[in-house]
């Protein structure tokens, strides 16, 4: 152990002597701390001003005036979807998707006004967070600090020489391990200030934090027994260098740009264009409100006449109209959902392929788990408009049901033609105030750590790629020596 | 053989008018009062040195002496602070690319590209000269420089450093050039080899080829050498013609002591 | 002469590394190129797709509200399709087209609710971006040439061979440009010859071809005179690499996200919201203004209904467009704001591209291949225009109060097909 203590002590000295690997590791750090700091404050700013402007929202849904109740159905609400804790840390899909809806009667509309259809093609080049900088140039600066570890000392002779001194390969290999692993350790630690700074100070779940911390440690890991193994098996340092920055190349920015096409050639999705023509086709074969003959609404009409024992619509103790309306929001919401779940389920089979080339690169795994530790993977924003959906739903059929009861079927047939009935229909503002708020429920802990599993699990595969690697380079410098 | 070299070589008309000027050929190797200061250390310090067509000169001296820099002056790598050098009537300085036209040059451990066979290697660095040699005179210039034929088409990572060697003379000959200058070019070679080395230099010479040679093996200049030149302290201190019957024993007592410092 | 480039190609293919870098190259820009092919072809494949769909919608929203011949029927519930084609270039750069719609209808409802809708698409999947040519290009091209040039000096000092050249080759000079054009120039052959294969195919004009080519050649240049710099300092192959590699990744991952994060920082965007917020405020307040002052609004903007702005009862369609159009003009500043700091965010990142080749490299292929945030802009101008030709096409019939029948809808402004030159639109987009 001593010894192996005693290796990675000279490889520190040799390193503080490198000039590209100190170097890089200083940019590293500093790259670290502007990530870090910019993402907690954007972080901050973003969910403030999301969160003023869902209060300018509901205030101004509350303070609208007596109006009729179909009136507010197309008026309207805005919801925003906030900002996780951990997002700062890794704001994942975030900028990609829009982050506010406006939720109306009969239509379904998208979440609007993401980052980055908002930014030029920089937001190409990726973004600049404490995620990004460990998960695609953490495994670069250890490349640089490392490849010639044990290839330089190959190219020297001083491997012999240490062979001689009566050094085993498996103490060599575990004291350059340990000083790579240091180098490794220093990286971590901007992104472990962030992670215990949101935790403190931003109420991030702890538990998550540890297990984001945790991830991240195994992939730079991996990539340290990656750089060992590689400048204990090639030639001489340069291969080892033109290795490692091709395996990282490969694995880091070009499989992460191919899985997606992949998945996306595999499964693709309809247009929000095409889904929006479906529905409205659906909508006309279930039940044509503009037909006064349609089967569907006459059956409705009927049942709803049968179940109060009236005969005609004007004696139903409720406004028919609203009733109506009631009648055909269900029909769409519930095609919406069909929709939306097929949607759902082509995104998660379409992000199932793509994680699958997580075997193929440990930057898709490690980005997938930190995703949905952060709250920030697809899942979050699917959640975001489930329950922008079900809000929408139960706040446009609270109006209905209050276009149903506090609205005459007289006077709301009446309303464009008497003056009086227009302002009879026009209900107490207080009824705004009754429609509860929206609030966005995160997911909970373990949902997220279920979310997290199959990275997590891939980063395990990882990390036993990379134990053997360094198993078979440790038997190699073995009989090498 | 000198005249109809260069103009076989040169299509400078201008180059032609400046040789008919002079009258005479201008001698192969010419340095004068040569300085040269490397940092706060004079390395050359008035070093002056003749080579004639057809004479092999051997440059002796030990590590530090100058030789080194005397070989990359004239191929015009160091620029020299004072004094006079001329490859072939150039300066390598002042008309670096006319001056290499002039030279051919063999270093110690000759490195070749190990991707590439003596044939190939011979092609490219001759077409670098601005030559085409075909297969036979290739084979031509091998044979005299003594490589076995079944090597030739063989790329030449595998060969020994005399194989080596033997392909850059083929070079040399190939090019047909007044001066070639050799950098320890018998250190490392077997006694056989060496002598089969001396016996090619002889053919170079009879063809009127000016030698330089570098080196510190007193023993192996006087077995081929026209004139030695013993360097010390950049300058030359004493010069001998073996011809005329030296003390082989009595040079290593006097020169041997600094020469091998 | 031609004997030397012989040489020097065949002492060039021997070595270890260039066969595996060319064929990586030729490999990675090969699928990028197919990548994007595929890409563009789905993406025309949707447009032709929609067409029929959009035309049975149609024909289904007329059969119902052509029998009663109300015109507001009609306009509150036909959407009309508008769509971006793809340009010829657009599979060698996909850029923002994986992310804002490329298909859109809109109807002749107020513009600015509908405008900035997006596309349903896989956040996940765009978040790494795509892999098509400019990416090859921009980030792996390089690579590669360096793994071709490090050692362009250096290889031959390590080997000792650097005097022997010196002494043998009639000019230095014009040896290391030799073995410079050739390794460079068989790499950008194998990154060019596919795009160029695609570029046929894609059906993109000759001139515009050359122009990408020229920009990957420059983009290549500005690599090679940064090989040579480092090579300046006399470093071993190995700190040639190694600094190449820093440097490649300051300039094509650092210092673009510090752009993008100072771009983005100096120039907030969050009119967006606002003006969404802002707009259905006053398109909502409409149903409580005065109807007589709303008419009188409208009227100023539009002087030829002057004499048919009046009508009697609490409802009618002429007041409810003009009241849904007072509303969009009332966000009018806004939009603009809006626009122009979406323009300003595309001009900082023009910028930085003159510094910064690959951002430089990037911003110019996108523009060509009109995939960028400004061919997003005009797109939108695009829809603007067909919307405004929307309303001038709904209002006689409004303001008339003519019955609209189903021989009317055929009449309703068509989506215009869009001009294949692209040289030509692309200069328009710019104005």
């Amino acid at each position: 152990m001593s010894r192996t203590r005693l290796i990675a002590a000279n490889e520190w000295r040799l390193m503080r002597r490198n000039h590209v690997a100190r170097l890089a590791l200083l940019m590293l750090l500093a790259l670290s701390a502007i990530a870090t700091f910019t993402s907690i404050a954007h972080r901050a700013e973003s969910d403030a001003l999301r969160a003023r402007f869902q209060a300018q929202a509901d205030r101004e849904f509350d303070g609208q005036p007596a109006r009729h109740p179909h009136r507010m159905v197309h008026y309207g609400h805005f919801v925003f979807r906030p900002m996780p804790a951990l997002a700062a840390f890794d704001p994942g899909v975030d900028a990609f998707t829009g982050n506010t809806i406006f939720l109306e009667g009969h239509r379904q509309n998208s979440a609007n006004f993401g980052d980055v259809r908002q930014s030029s093609l920089l937001a190409h080049f990726g973004q600049l967070t404490p995620a990004f900088v460990l998960q695609v140039l953490g495994p670069l600066v250890l490349v640089f600090v490392g490849f010639g570890t044990i290839a330089r000392e190959r190219e020297s002779g001083t491997l012999r020489y240490l062979k001689a001194q009566g050094l085993a390969a498996r103490s060599l290999i575990a004291g350059k391990a340990l000083a790579l692993g240091g180098i490794a350790a220093l990286m971590l630690a901007p992104a472990l200030f962030s992670l215990g700074w949101l935790v403190v100070v931003e109420a991030a779940p702890l538990s998550g934090a540890l297990l984001l911390a945790i991830s991240y440690a195994i992939y730079l890991l991996f990539w340290v027994m990656a750089v060992i193994a590689a400048s204990s098996m090639t030639r001489d340092a340069r291969s080892a260098l033109l290795y490692l920055l091709g395996l990282w190349a490969l694995t880091t920015i070009l499989v992460p740009r191919i899985a997606p096409d992949i998945a996306l050639a595999a499964t693709p999705l309809p247009t929000r264009l095409e889904t929006d023509i479906a529905i409205q086709d659906d909508l006309r074969r279930i039940g044509d409100s503009h037909n006064p003959n349609d089967p569907h609404f006459a059956a409705f009409k009927a049942e709803t006449l049968k179940r109060y024992g009236v005969t005609k619509v004007d004696d139903l103790p409720v406004n028919y109209r609203g009733l109506l309306a009631m009648e055909g929001e269900k029909i769409t919401s519930r095609l919406f959902d069909k929709y939306n779940d097929t949607q759902f389920t082509v995104q998660a089979r379409q992000g199932d392929t793509a994680t699958g080339f997580g075997f193929l690169s440990p930057a898709i795994a490690l980005r997938s788990a930190s995703m949905a530790l952060s709250g920030t993977d697809l899942d979050g924003h699917k959640r975001f408009l489930e329950q922008a959906e079900a809000y929408r739903y139960a706040i446009v059929q609270e109006l209905n049901r209050l276009q149903a009861e506090a609205v005459t079927f007289a006077d709301d047939g009446n309303r464009n033609k008497d003056p009086e009935a227009a302002r009879r229909v026009r209900i107490d503002p207080k009824h705004w105030h009754d429609v509860p708020d929206f609030t966005y429920r995160p997911a909970s802990l373990d949902e997220r750590l279920r979310a997290a599993v199959p990275g997590l699990a891939l980063l395990l595969f990882w990390l036993a790629a990379g134990a053997a690697m360094l198993r078979l380079a440790s038997r190699r410098i073995g009989a090498a020596l | 053989m000198h005249e109809t070299m260069t103009q076989a070589t040169s299509t400078n008309a201008e180059l032609a008018t400046h040789l008919l000027a002079e009258n005479s050929s201008p001698p192969p190797i010419e340095i004068t009062d040569l300085r040269l200061v490397r940092g706060s250390r004079t390395v050359l310090n008035g070093l002056s040195i003749k080579v004639s067509r057809g004479e092999i000169y051997a440059l002796l001296g030990g590590n530090g002496a100058g030789k080194s820099t005397t070989l990359s002056a004239i191929l015009g790598f160091l620029e020299p602070d004072s004094g006079v050098i001329r490859v072939g009537g150039f300066d390598p300085v002042l008309e670096p690319d006319r001056a290499r036209t002039q030279v051919a040059y063999l270093p110690e451990n000759v490195a070749l590209y190990d991707q590439l066979s003596a044939y190939e290697n011979i092609a490219y660095f001759l077409a670098l000269s601005g030559r085409e040699p075909g297969r036979s005179e290739m084979d031509g210039a091998l044979d005299a420089a003594g490589l076995q034929h079944e090597a030739r088409e063989r790329r030449v990572a595998g060969y020994s450093k005399g194989m080596r060697q033997k392909v850059a003379i083929a070079m040399a000959v190939l090019r047909d050039v007044p001066v070639l200058l050799l950098d320890e070019p018998t250190s490392g070679l077997d006694p056989r080899a060496t002598a089969d080395f001396n016996a090619l230099l002889n053919v170079l010479k009879a063809r009127g080829t000016a030698i330089l040679m570098v080196t510190h093996d007193l023993l192996g200049a006087a077995d081929c050498a026209d004139r030695i030149g013993f360097l010390a302290q950049g300058s030359i201190v004493d010069e001998v013609r073996p011809s005329e019957g030296i003390d082989v024993l009595a040079l290593h007592h006097r020169y041997g002591e600094r020469t091998a410092a | 002469m031609m004997m030397l480039w012989g040489h020097e190609l065949r002492l060039f293919l021997r070595q270890r590394i260039a066969v595996p870098a060319l064929l990586l190259m030729l490999a990675l820009s090969c699928a990028s190129v197919w990548a994007g092919l595929a890409e563009v072809a789905r993406q025309r494949e949707v447009i032709e797709r929609i067409q029929p769909k959009q035309a049975k919608d149609e024909a289904a929203i007329a059969a119902w509200v052509a029998k009663e011949g109300d015109v507001g029927n009609a306009a509150y519930y036909t959407f009309h399709a508008t769509w971006d084609s793809p340009s010829s270039l657009a599979f060698a750069a996909l850029g923002q087209r994986d992310i804002a719609p490329f298909v859109l209808r809109v109807r002749a409802l107020p513009l600015e609710s509908q405008i900035n809708e997006s596309e349903n698409y896989n956040a996940e999947l765009a978040l790494p971006g795509r892999f098509d040519w400019a990416f090859v290009l921009t980030y792996l091209a390089p690579l590669l040439l360096i793994a071709l040039l490090h050692d362009l000096f250096s290889a031959e000092r390590e080997a000792g061979r650097a005097v022997l050249l010196g002494v043998m080759a009639r000019s230095t000079r014009a040896l290391w440009l030799r073995r410079i054009v050739l390794r460079a120039g068989l790499l950008l052959l194998a990154l060019l010859v596919p795009f160029i294969v695609g570029a046929v195919i894609a059906g993109s004009t000759a001139a515009m071809t050359a122009i990408v080519a020229g920009i990957a050649a420059a983009y290549f240049l500005f690599w090679i005179a940064l090989c040579l710099l480092i090579a300046r300092m006399k470093l071993a192959s190995l700190a040639n690499a190694a600094s190449l590699a820093m440097i490649w990744l300051a300039i094509t991952l650092v210092l673009p996200g510090l752009a993008l994060l100072a771009v983005n920082q100096a120039i907030p965007v969050q009119q967006g919201v606002e003006l969404t917020l802002a707009q259905r405020e006053a398109v909502h307040a409409g149903w409580d203004k005065p109807k007589a002052a709303t008419m009188q609004a409208f009227v100023r903007d539009h002087p030829e209904w002057k004499d048919k702005a009046t009508f009697t009862g609490g409802f009618h369609w002429k007041w409810y467009h003009a009241f849904h159009y007072l509303g969009d003009r009332a966000v009018g500043e806004q939009v603009k704001a809006y626009r122009t700091g979406l323009e300003a965010r595309d001009a900082w990142t023009r910028k930085a591209g003159l510094v910064l080749p690959p951002v430089g490299v990037q911003v110019v292929i996108h523009r060509l291949a009109r995939t960028d945030l400004a061919a997003q802009l005009a797109y939108q101008d695009r829809i603007r225009t067909f919307h405004a030709a929307l309303r001038r096409f709904y209002y006689p019939y409004i303001f008339n109060e003519t019955p609209f029948r189903t021989e009317d809808f055929a009449k309703a402004p068509r989506w215009p097909a869009q001009k294949t030159g692209q040289l030509a639109t692309a200069s328009q987009e710019r104005k």
